[in-house]
This record gives C-alpha cells, structure tokens and sequence, in this order.
C-alpha cells in the first residue's frame, strides 16, 4: 500500500515539477547495447556488468540488455549500429578494434565519426607476460635474446591491427630486436600457446595475468601502462625498464547511431559520466585494474583523431597496408 | 581417498533441494534449446545471466552447466526427423540418423542419441573429476602444428565420407574449404571473397551451410518425386520405438570411442564438438566391419558422434576449470559468468573454491541422469511427427530451417545465404555430389588454415615443424595412412585379378 502511495505520489511530483533531465530524451524501450564479440568475449563481459550496474545503481528508465554482433574484427557491429541511424533505444560499446579494423579493411566503411561518438569509458593497461620458468628476469633480457636469435623467439597475440602488435611494432622500432608475432583468435588459446611453452612472450590484461602469477605458472617483466599498477608495485613500467616508447592503451566507450538529435547525445554522455561515478563502476574497474579514461563526446571526437593518426603511422610503419 | 570425499561434498552440495531443483531447470531448457534450431546454449546462458545475480553460486553454475549439456542431448531430435541439425554439434547425426528416421527406425535412433550421449556424458563427467590435472597438461602440449595435423586427419575422413566417387568428395570438401576462407582474416585483418559485401565480413555462420545443404536440399530433391501420398513408416508401440538389444550391442564401440574422443578433444583449447563429433564418426566408420553401409542409416553412426558430442562438455570444463582458459563459446560464457560473480576462474579455482567444483560434478551426474529420464518418454512424441503427411511435414521443416538461422544471426542476408546453399545441396544431389566432405571441409578450413599459418610462424616458414613434433608426426602419418586405404583395396583387387589370370 506505502509503495503504491509512493509511486502515486512521485508520478505526481513529476508531472507538477519534471527534475531537469525529464525535459529532454527517455529511452522508451528496453535499450540494445552492441558489442563486437560473442556472449563471453571481453566486450561482452564489460556491456553485462554495465547492464547489471544501470539496474542497480538505476541508471536508466527502462532495462537495457546486450546484443552480439560479432565478426568482421568489429566491423559487423559498427555496420550495424550505422544502420540504426535515428533509433533512440540502441547504443554500442566500442573498443580500439573499432578504430583500427577501417583503417585497414576496404570494406569496413563505418569509422567513429560516421557514427554518434558519445563517451570514453576505461582505458585497460596491459602487462608482458612470460611462462615462469623462462629465462629471462627482465624485460631487457628479453630484447637481448631476441637480438642474439632475430626472428626466433614468439609472440602469441591478436590480429595484426591489435594492440599486442603495435606494441611489438613499437618495441621492435626502439630496440631493433625482432620477433615473430603469432595470431590466436581467442584468448584462451594466446594463454595456452604460452604456457604451453610454444611462443615465450605475450600482452596480457592484468587481472587475467593475476590468477596465473598466483599459481606461480607466469612472471611479469613489465607493465604497458604510465604508473605502476597497484597490482603490480615491483614490476617496472616500459618507460622505467629502459623502454621509452608511447603506452599504447586498450580503449573502451560508449557510441550511438548517426542521425540521432542533440538531446540524445546529451542523455547518453549523462549516463555514461554517471555511470562511471557510481561506486559499482569504481569497484569493478579497480577489480579489474582498469584506468578510469572518461571522456566527453567532444574530447572522445579529439581523441579518435590522434589515435588513428598515431595507428596509421605505426601500422605503416610496419608495413600493413592502411586504406583510410 | 581425497576424490572420494569431494564427490561426497559435492552431492551433499548437489542434493540440496534448491541446486536440485536449478539441475532441473538447467536441463530442462538445455533439452528445449537443443531441439529447437538456431539458438544455442552461449546466447541461452548469456540471456539468463541477469537472473543468476539473485542466486547462490553454486545453484547458478549448476544451472547454466545444466543448459550447456542439456543441448547435447536435445541437438540431435531434429537433425534425425528433419535432416536440420540443431547444432553444429549434431550435423554428423544427420547422416546417418535422418536415414535411420526414412527407414522407420527414428525412435531407435533418437533413443540411441539419448542413451549415448548419457554413456558419454557421465564417461565425460568421471573424466573431469578424475583426471583434469594430467589432462589439463596434456592438452598445453598441443599447439598450431597439432591441431593441423588433427585437422588434416580429421579431413583425411573426406574418404570416409565419399560416396561412389572419391574425386567429387575431394571436389565437395574443396568448395567447403573455400567457404570457410571467406570473412576477415585474423591474421591482416584484410577481407576475402566478400565482394564488397559488408554482410560477409564475418565469414559464412557453419549451420546456415548445414541446414542449407541438408534439409533445403533434401526437401527440395523429394519435393520432385511425388512422394505425397507416402508416409514414412513409425511403427507402433514403445517397445518397438526404442532401441533394440541388438541395436545397443551394434553400438558398443561407438560408446566408447565417442566418451573418449569427445573427451580428448574437449579438453583442447583449439578443439569443440563439432570436431569431436566429426571424429568419432570417422573412427567408428574406420574400424567397422559394416564399412560400406554407413550414411545409409547405421545405428553406430548415430550412437558415435552423439556420444562425443556429450563427453566433450567434461573435456571442455577442464582448461575452464583447472586453467581459466575457455575453449569454444560456451565456455567463454561459463568463465565469463564465474568473473561477473566475483570468482577468480585460474589454476587456483579449484582449490579455492571446492565445495563449487565438487557440487557441479556431481550435479553433472544427477544432471545426465535427469535428461535420460527426461529425454526417453520424449522419443515416441517427437517420432510422431514422422507420421504428418509429406504437405505438413516439408512446410515445417522449411519453417524450421528458416527460424533456426535467423535466430542464429538475425539478418535477412543469412537467409538469403540460406536459400542458396539450399539450392546448392539440391543440385549437389542431382549430380551425385556426397554433401557430408563439404560441411566436413568447412567445418575443419578456417582451423586447419589457422594452424597452418600459425605453424609456418613459429617455424619460419620451414615445414619441418609439422613432422619433428612428435604428436604431429604421429597424427599426419595416420592421415597419409587413410587416404591411402582406398589405394590398398584397388591395388589388392588388381593383384587377384591378375593371380586369377597368371
């Protein structure tokens, strides 16, 4: 009875005197977030614990729920949300694939900026990873041997446009040691190609490199990141080790259909910066030792600019043909 | 001793009334998502993860694992009535389940998918508990030059497979082999064949091939002889719808060999049911002495690849569960939903958290039991829709084919993709092309190429590796020795022949 007089009295309340942000745009069906990755991939994960959090830190008027759009290294979701254009009730969490996939696919047409550019959410450092009984203590140890046996020692990684490549470009710029690069399509197998003992070095996200460490299976030599992980108090970061070359982070946000009006825009840059003030969101970026990277729509526009400048001229670098 | 008391724990964890009654629910709409085509169990657990949130952890994995073997059971129901196969998992099924089912034998051979896949299921399960470690150590051995040399055996079965021309099978496998490379290349991020398509970036969905070939292409052909009037025979009575002593006798090997294979390849990272299934079918057709009769509806041929299919969800649970290391989609959901419930999946889960561990084996036990239980009453209900005349039963099927890929993608393309891998099948049988070298060639290309290349990388480009790992070695020999089986067979028949004249 008390919740139902609430309620009355609240629709009430809202009628005589709507809070500022009822002015403007609701979503008015339950809210489509896309991701490039199928139900367990790392997009995935992060879009469910975002729905979990905009339910329980109410977020949002209505429920929001994950669609998977995979395949096409980010290039089919984009596609999909492009041809969304106007729809108020779907919006796309994008990841560093998203930017880089256009730069070297003819037919991955859809860019960030012929979408609706709305938030950046996380940046996620990355760490280097080798099997525990590898030789090498350090980083440079590494470079050494690699300089001693050009091409002979193994990276296991994503795609060539993924961030574990370009800091293997990068790195191998700056030191001019070489090694070779291995692409695994999931995870699961770098990580197994690894332990394994099939190639002897890897990027690896922190928290998935954590339990490993833990196990005594894996050793860190340094970290991708500007400061040191608190994870991580004494392993040196790139820049510390000697390595002195840009941190290239894992970047994550929030993008919506073209063609959607300024009021829209407005919404959804609101919720993603409440998003990231509630204390679930703190809590599950320092479980996963994510950096929080919250930034507006104007700044993420900015952002995406110097970004792709800065891939395409890695890529180049490396010779990878780039068609944008 | 130790295994003894953690099963202990785990059945006082599994009993529970609560994890027991969230078995059933697990089970339950694991058996429906399996017979229903299209969607499969990573999208069925991803859509109920909300939902576990409210729930203790060890009735939610209990649940979602139930969902992720419940479809084993489920995927063969309708590859066996209407040649669609459920799952990828049950394409082998159709070959020789489906040509059961023309015969009238469809309640045999959906009874025998049910009591396979409960063998190898519960086979799966002791394997897990048992052996996980060992196993887990095991499969870190096999890297890309393994898995091509797995892939090249399992390809070398395209043999196996051949109907009367052994060049018209290599012929399909090829055009199956294309099919697999078209999308985006892991290795540039470069497309191929997409002809500017952006629809194609993500390669050609395995099961719209399948259900195209199978059931588009088998409709079609029948559709052309004015079968209309015709029934397919289902005998009456419960005793004469499930299998036969003789039947189970038959199928001795099969269970075996599919609680072991799905096993085996479960557990490897880069392996998945759908080659564990192709497998097993090709070891059963290898080593059996009613060789020739395969794909004409042999009751091993069911029993085999449904067994596999079931005993590789233990395997996949061990590089889940020992390593943190997901192979195939539903185990990267399972890891998933263990993370977003504050779980450090890892090689400590299992340490860490027993009582989780040893209350999900042990409800994996009760779990096969209930789709036993479940699943046999349901055999005479579904062979009933054998009995719906020709002018209902294509429509369904058609309707099914239809509902299946959409739900998979969502995208009218896929259907389009759909209509014309129908056509395909249809004029594949019109010229006496076997369909089963093609899905067995676009189910094996996008792997074997990947391990190829990924080999030729490690390497540098020298072959060597392929032959101077040992398990590698070992596989490809086996390989070489199938593809040459039929040479033996002409080469003895040449020489008695010229005995006789001599």
């Amino acid at each position: 009875m008390n919740v139902r007089y609430g309620a009355l009295v609240l629709a009430a309340l809202a009628g005589v005197s709507p809070p500022a942000l009822a002015q403007g745009f609701k979503p008015t069906r339950t809210v489509d977030l896309v991701v490039h990755t199928g139900p367990g991939g790392g997009s995935d994960v992060l879009a469910r614990a975002i729905a979990v959090m905009a339910e329980k830190e109410k977020l949002l008027p209505v429920r929001m729920q994950v669609v998977n759009k995979p395949g096409g290294l980010g290039a089919v979701a984009a596609a999909y949300l492009a041809e969304k254009r106007g729809d108020p009730n779907t919006i796309g969490l994008f990841t560093g694939v998203w930017l880089q996939t256009p730069l070297v696919s003819a037919e991955a047409r859809i860019t960030l900026l012929d979408l609706t550019p709305i938030a950046r959410l996380v940046l996620e450092p990355a760490v280097i990873a080798v099997k525990a009984d590898a030789p090498y203590k350090t980083f440079a140890d590494f470079i050494d041997a690699a300089n001693k046996n050009p091409g002979q020692l193994k990276q296991s990684g994503g795609s060539n446009t993924s961030r574990d490549n370009v800091v293997r470009q990068l790195l191998q710029k700056s030191t001019g040691a070489r090694w070779a690069f291995i692409s695994f399509p999931g995870g699961g197998e770098r990580i197994a190609a690894l332990l394994g003992g099939h190639v002897d070095i890897m990027v690896i996200e922190p928290e998935e490199a954590g339990e490993h460490i833990r196990a005594g299976n894996m050793r860190v030599l340094a970290q991708i990141s500007e400061h040191r992980l608190p994870a991580f108090p004494n392993v040196p970061t790139l820049k510390e080790a000697g390595f002195d070359v840009p941190v290239v982070p894992q970047v994550r946000g929030v993008v919506a259909p073209p063609g959607i009006p300024k009021e829209n825009v407005e919404f959804w840059e609101d919720f993603s910066r409440r998003l990231t003030r509630t204390p679930s969101w703190r809590k599950y970026i320092a479980d996963n030792q994510f950096e929080d990277g919250y930034q507006n729509a104007a700044e993420l526009a900015k952002f995406y600019v110097e970004f792709t400048d800065r891939m395409r001229a890695i890529l180049k670098d490396a010779g990878v043909k780039t068609v944008r | 001793m130790e295994i003894l008391s953690g099963l202990a724990n785990g059945f006082a964890v599994a009993l529970e009334p609560a994890n027991l009654f969230w078995c059933f629910v697990g089970v339950f709409l694991g058996t429906v998502v399996g017979v229903l085509p299209g969607l499969g169990p990573p999208a069925t657990i991803a859509m109920l993860l909300p939902l576990t949130f409210h729930m203790n952890p060890a009735g939610a994995i209990i649940m979602l694992a139930g969902i992720y073997y419940g479809a084993k059971y489920g995927g063969s129901t309708t590859s066996i009535l209407m040649n669609v196969p459920g799952e990828s998992a049950s394409v082998v099924t159709c070959l020789d389940g489906y040509q059961m089912a023309r015969k009238g034998r469809a309640g045999a051979a959906l009874g025998i998918a049910a009591i396979a896949s409960f063998v190898a299921g519960t086979v799966g399960v002791v394997g897990l508990m048992l052996v996980a470690p060992p196993i887990a150590k095991f499969a870190l051995s096999f890297s890309s030059p393994e898995y091509f040399a797995l892939m090249s055996l399992g390809l070398a079965l395209v043999v196996l497979l051949a109907g009367r021309s052994i060049v018209k099978a290599l012929l399909a496998a090829l055009v199956g082999l294309w099919i697999a490379s078209v999308g985006t290349d892991l290795f540039s991020a470069t497309s191929r064949f997409t002809f500017g398509q952006m629809e194609l970036l993500s390669g050609i969905d395995f099961i719209v091939v399948a259900i195209g070939v199978f059931a588009l292409g088998e409709v079609l052909a029948n559709m052309e002889t004015h079968e209309d009037t015709q029934l397919l025979p289902v005998p009456k009575g419960l005793k004469n719808l499930l299998p036969t002593w003789q039947d189970l006798k038959d199928c001795r090997f099969a269970f075996a060999n599919g609680s072991v294979v799905g096993f085996l390849v479960g557990a490897l990272p880069g392996g998945g049911s759908t080659i564990a299934s192709f497998l097993s079918y090709g070891l059963e057709k290898a080593v059996s002495p009613r060789r020739d009769q395969f794909g004409t509806g042999v009751i091993e041929g069911v029993a085999a690849p449904e067994g596999a299919n079931n005993s590789e969800t233990g395997g996949a649970l061990v590089p889940l569960l020992t390593l943190g290391i997901p192979g195939s989609g539903t185990t990267a959901i399972l890891l998933a939903a263990l993370v977003l419930w504050g779980f450090k999946p890892g090689p400590l889960f299992i340490p860490d958290n027993p009582a989780l561990f040893w209350g999900l084996v042990a409800s994996m036990y009760i779990g096969n039991v209930m789709l036993l239980v479940l699943n046999l009453p349901l055999v005479p209900l579904f062979a009933q829709v054998l009995r719906l005349p020709v002018y209902v039963l294509y429509p369904l099927i058609l309707g099914m084919s239809l509902v299946g890929v959409y739900s998979v993608s969502g995208s009218l393309f896929d259907l389009a993709l759909l209509a014309l891998f129908g056509l395909l099948g249809y004029l594949m049988r019109k010229l006496d092309y076997p369909s089963a070298p093609l899905i067995l060639g676009l189910a094996l290309g996008a792997g074997m190429e990947r391990a190829l290349r990924q080999s030729l990388m490690m390497s540098e480009g020298s072959l060597s590796i392929l032959v101077s790992r040992p398990i590698s070695a070992v596989m490809l020999s086996l390989a070489a020795l199938v593809l040459l089986i039929p040479l033996f067979g002409r080469f003895n028949a040449w020489r008695l022949r010229a005995l006789e004249q001599g």
